[in-house]
Formats: structure tokens, C-alpha cells, sequence
């Protein structure tokens, strides 16, 4: 177990603390007034996103501006994009786990709640974007009247199970986290309706020695496991790119750029959900200073390393002396675009450069500006991979532009409905920070200091 | 006047040390049928209770190995049955069967172990004598409980109660069915 010199968690707090701080928010809860007026917004936002789908299952998909050559626009961008947001509650939660960073456990419960809501919300987009969406379930081998079957070598397969696998995988690891918590809200509960909601989910949670050691071998086990995951899925993803012919997209580092680029992207995410869960919930005891401080150093990192696959692209592009790979690469930075491209750079690395100063990261203001402006710049450049690559192609026949239309905005800011309103509502009605494991860390630490 | 059978005795202790130290002299006065309830797992419990299961990590393998064999079977089947000729491209395209091989090993290779670990705990199980015993709520909070189980072969009710006594234990109370 790797533990940091400096206790990460106020050693003046006791297990009970714990239970109460953490506990309290789920049945005394705290912010009932900003909470509710962010619930009527994300509300809100879930109406636009079920008028936009209806209106897209009238009409069909021409309500959107793709068109050919740019036949994948805001579905395909907005599904990488979500599905990157997610990944960061995985990997927070499943490799710093098996690392034994401690700090990983006042983050990883909302960190897993965020992964879900991405995940809906990108899985929603490779099935509305289906011409005929209500058909969605061809998809699945079912041994069908009309004697068909899907077609496994085509990339959509890959995604409904890529994205299935994650979704559920996801859910399960968050799922048996939460139980120990569950039972302890369930025994800290005075309201009857209260006790019977967390006594059904806790499952008859006793916290016995036999029941720890499965529960820890298999917690563990679905950590080590989702690790690999997360690679496979982005990666999936990335190999969508590679399937087709465009130019732009054949960088053999898709797959990692991918990869690390969700992550990015992902921690800015949290970092800011966590900013504002612990301001408006009073846990500055919980998620201290120095876990902002560690998680923005991860953010810095992991940023660096999305700039080096941009280096790497743009190399590779005139590596490879293809004259279609670097016209792309030239339209990307200068043509009608680029305010994509140059816009991604900007978002993404420009402001990233202030996380270098321990003043920027411990600053709460200025750690969720930075994390507004990469969540925005990785927004632009999914949009830049994929409308860069197909508006301009081999043939001058198939040059065309990419407009989007009010449709695309509104089953967009919608999904945005569609992630918010479900957090909302997990951060209100379960512990959104994992009990037990803050306990075994202070208890850890008490013990490590009591000891020199 | 008969006293009331009861199910074994609960003793309370106030941190995780006390009670490993507990658990292992309980298995040294020659007590078999114990179990230790903590509000997190604690390092160094399954040994002390001498649990030795690796069942959880073996069914993470078989499913892995079930998920990915089952999941190729059904691609293979489907091209055969229902063959689509692209431009003579091969019906079974390992390269691109491998991306749902993958995840579906995956899949497996986490429900197995997940769906064990329920039933080998016996979970979901709703209620359960322990939680009528008064003090016992607090396992999932600050206190830690070590249980004595009365069809222990060395099981005494007052012999064991002065034994958890013994022990430091800060309350001791009889666990009814």
C-alpha cells in the first residue's frame, strides 16, 4: 500500500464523523434549494432532449445537418465525447484502486455515478442515430421470424457491445461499492421509508468478516478487470475511425490518443462535479485541498500526454507522405474548420499550463475554470477529427460542408438534461461519498500517526 | 424458570486492532463457529479466521473463458446461417469479431465472480438475527463485533460470556432468533 506522508483526510475526525458527515446528505439533505433549482434546469434540459428525439423519429435523421460527405456529425462526436467524459469515474475508481492511492475514495463513488450518466447519454446517440431507431434491437442475435442475423463484422456491432459491456460493468462495480454504504445509511435512517429504501438496496449488508473477503476479491477483481475496459472501449471507438477510408483518421496512435484524450477530459469533469458537490454539501473534510491538488496534477498529466498524440498526429500525417493525410492536416489548420482545431489547442492546453502552480490548484475558482475550458476543448476536438476528415476527402465530387441545425443543438444540450437529472438525483438520495472506504483510510492514517 | 435459547453471543469492540486481536485469541482458546463484523474490511481478518477461499478469483476465469468461447460460437454460427458476401471479403473475420469477443469475455468475466460473491454470501438476504440485537447497527459505523456462535463445539453461555468479557469486550449481548 502506498501511503503519502501527509495524511490526506483531517486526522481530527472520527469513524463516526465519517458516517455522520457523508451519511447525513442523503437523509438530512443539505442544498435543497440550489439542488432543486439546478433539477428544474437539468429538467428542463430532459424535456428538449425527448421533444428533439420525437422530432427526430418523426422526420428522420435529414432534421440534423449531416449529410454526405459529412454523414457523421454531432451523433458520432457527441458518443465519443460522453463516453470520454465517463471514463475518468473508472479509472479514478478501478486503477487507483488496485494502485492503493487513498485518495481515490473521496472521489470514486460520484466519479462512478458521473461514468453511468455519460454512458447513457452517449449510448442513446448510436441509436437515435439509426435511420429507423425503434428497429435498435436487429442488433442483438435473436433468433428472429425473418431468419436474419446481425452482421458481426460490421463496426455498429462493436459498439452496442462495447457500449452494453461498459454499461453494465459499470453499474455492477458501482453497484457493490455502494452496498456496505447503503447498510450503513440503512442503519443510520430514523424515517421508516427511509429504512426500508436502503434496506432493500443494501441487500441484508451484515459487514461480516467472510462476506468482506468474497466482497473485497470480487470488488477488486471487477476493478482489475475494468482497467483493460476502459482501454478496449475508447479504443473501440478509435478503430471506428480507422474502419472507414478518410483520410485523418489512421494515426496508428488513435487508439491510446483516444484513450487519453476520455481520460482528459474526464478528470476535468470530476474535478468540477467535485467542487461543486463538496461546496454546496459542506464536505471540505472530506475532499480536502490536497485532493483537489493531487486530482488537478492528474488532470495536468493527463494533458500533457492528449498534446503529444496531437504532435504525434500531425507527424505522423507527414511521416506517412500521403498527399490526402497532410492536405487534411492543412485543412485542419487552416481551413473552414479550423476554428476547431485552433480552438481545441487553445481549451485544452493554454489554461491546462496554470495546473504547473500549487496556488491554480488549490484555487477552487480557477481549478473549475480549467476544467470548463478542457471539457470544452476536447468537445471541439472530437468535432475537429470528425468533421475535418470528411468535409474535404479524395475526390473533389465528394468536398462538402457540415452545418449543424437547431435539431443537433437541441437532442445535444438535451443529453445534457439526460446526464444531469439522474445525478442530481443520485447525489440526493444515495451517500455520493464512499463511507467505508474513508474510513479505512482514516483509520489507516490514525493508526500510521499514533505510530510515528 | 428456562432461559430462552439463544444463537450465540455478540461481543463489541472499539477499533479494528482489538478486534483481530480478539479473533485470534478466540481461535486460540479453540473456538470454531466465530465470525467478525467491521464497518470496512480489515487487513489481516481473513487470516485470522483462516478463510481460504479462491473460488471468486477462479469464476472471474471461467467466465472469461465461457463469455469469449460463447460469443465466437454465435459469430461464426450467424456468418454460416446467415452468410452476407462483402465483395468477397472472408465470412469469418477474426480482426473483426475480436472487438465483441473481447468485451463479451469481459462482461462474463465480471458477472461470474459478482453474481458468486451474492450467492456464496448468501446475499440478498434481508433480515437476519444479528440485526435484533440492540447494538449491532452500529457494525456498519465505528465498532467492531465479534460473534460466538452457540453450536460452537466450546460454546458455554456464561463460560463464553466471561470469555468475551475476558477479551475487553465492551458490551457483550445474547444474540435471539
Amino acid at each position: 500500500m502506498a501511503s503519502t506522508s501527509r495524511p490526506i483526510l483531517p486526522l481530527d475526525q472520527s469513524l463516526h464523523d465519517v458516517s455522520v458527515e457523508i451519511g447525513r446528505v442523503p437523509l438530512r439533505f443539505p442544498a435543497r434549494v440550489p439542488w432543486l433549482i439546478a433539477l428544474i434546469f437539468s429538467l428542463a434540459l430532459l424535456l428538449l432532449f425527448f421533444v428533439s428525439v420525437t422530432w427526430l423519429m418523426t422526420w428522420g435523421v435529414g432534421v440534423w445537418g449531416l449529410n454526405i460527405p459529412v454523414n457523421w456529425a454531432f451523433a458520432i462526436h457527441l458518443y465519443v465525447w460522453w463516453l470520454g467524459l465517463g471514463h475518468a469515474g473508472t479509472l479514478i475508481s478501478a486503477m487507483l484502486l488496485l494502485m492503493g492511492q487513498d485518495w481515490r475514495n473521496s472521489l470514486n463513488r460520484f466519479a462512478e455515478a458521473m461514468t453511468l450518466c455519460a454512458v447513457v447519454c452517449a449510448g442513446i446517440y448510436p441509436i437515435i442515430h439509426l435511420g429507423r431507431p425503434w428497429f435498435f434491437y436487429w442488433m442483438f442475435p435473436y433468433p428472429a421470424t425473418m431468419g436474419v442475423w446481425p452482421q458481426f463484422r460490421s463496426p455498429l456491432e462493436w459498439d452496442i457491445w462495447a457500449v452494453l459491456t461498459y454499461l453494465t460493468v459499470s453499474l455492477l462495480f458501482w453497484y457493490i461499492g455502494l452496498i456496505p454504504d447503503l447498510a450503513t445509511v440503512r442503519d443510520r435512517a430514523k424515517k421508516r421509508g427511509w429504512q426500508v429504501f436502503f434496506g432493500i438496496f443494501a441487500l441484508g449488508w451484515r459487514g461480516s468478516a467472510r462476506h468482506w473477503a468474497r466482497w473485497q476479491k470480487a470488488y477488486r477483481t471487477t476493478a482489475a478487470i475494468a482497467v483493460p475496459l476502459v482501454v478496449s472501449v475508447h479504443s473501440e471507438v478509435s478503430l471506428l475511425f480507422a474502419s472507414g477510408q478518410v483520410p485523418g483518421w489512421h494515426s496508428t496512435i488513435f487508439p491510446p490518443y483516444f484513450v487519453l484524450g476520455a481520460a482528459f477530459s474526464g478528470f476535468a469533469m470530476v474535478a468540477m462535479i467535485a467542487l461543486v458537490v463538496r461546496h454546496f454539501f459542506g464536505l471540505k473534510e472530506i475532499v480536502t485541498d490536497q485532493h483537489m491538488d493531487v486530482l488537478a496534477k492528474v488532470l495536468l498529466a493527463s494533458g500533457l500526454m492528449t498534446a503529444y498524440g496531437y504532435v504525434f498526429e500531425v507527424f505522423d500525417a507527414f511521416y506517412s507522405g500521403d498527399a490526402r493525410e497532410i492536405a487534411t492536416t492543412y485543412d485542419r489548420f487552416f481551413g473552414m474548420y479550423a476554428w476547431s482545431f485552433w480552438g481545441a489547442v487553445l481549451f485544452n492546453f493554454v489554461p491546462l499550463q496554470g495546473l504547473w502552480f500549487k496556488r491554480v490548484r488549490r484555487s477552487p475558482v480557477l481549478l473549475f475554470l480549467i476544467g470548463t475550458s478542457v471539457v470544452i476543448g476536447m468537445w471541439l476536438e472530437r468535432y475537429m477529427i470528425l468533421v475535418t476528415s470528411l468535409y474535404k476527402d479524395f475526390l473533389v465530387s465528394s468536398f462538402g460542408e457540415y452545418h449543424t441545425t437547431f435539431w443537433d443543438w437541441g437532442t445535444y444540450l438535451g443529453t445534457i438534461g439526460l446526464f444531469f437529472t439522474p445525478f442530481l438525483l443520485f447525489i440526493r438520495y444515495i451517500p455520493s461519498i464512499s463511507i467505508f472506504e474513508d474510513k479505512e483510510v482514516l483509520a489507516r492514517e490514525k493508526k500510521e500517526a499514533r505510530h510515528g | 424458570m428456562a432461559e430462552p435459547p439463544i444463537l450465540g453471543l455478540l461481543g463489541e469492540f472499539g477499533t479494528a486492532d482489538a478486534l483481530l486481536g480478539a479473533v485470534k485469541r478466540a481461535r486460540e482458546a479453540g473456538y470454531q463457529h466465530i465470525d467478525a463484523f467491521s464497518p470496512y474490511p480489515v487487513e489481516g481478518m481473513a487470516e485470522a479466521l483462516s478463510i481460504r477461499d479462491h473460488r471468486i478469483g477462479w469464476l472471474s476465469v471461467i467466465g472469461g473463458a465461457v463469455g469469449i468461447a460463447a460469443t465466437l460460437a454465435v459469430q461464426v454460427f450467424v456468418n454460416f446461417d446467415y452468410p452476407i458476401e462483402v465483395g468477397g471479403r472472408p465470412l469469418i473475420a477474426l480482426p473483426a469479431f475480436f472487438v465483441v469477443d473481447f468485451e463479451l469475455m469481459i462482461l462474463c468475466a465480471v458477472l461470474f465472480p459478482i453474481i458468486g460473491m451474492l450467492w456464496m454470501n448468501r446475499l440478498p438476504r434481508l433480515h437476519h438475527p444479528l440485526f435484533g440485537t440492540p447494538r449491532f447497527s452500529l457494525a456498519s459505523d465505528d465498532r467492531f463485533f465479534l460473534y460466538i456462535e452457540a453450536d460452537d463445539p466450546k460454546f458455554d453461555r456464561d463460560g463464553t460470556r466471561g470469555f468475551l468479557g475476558s477479551l475487553g469486550a465492551w458490551s457483550i449481548e445474547a444474540v435471539r432468533p
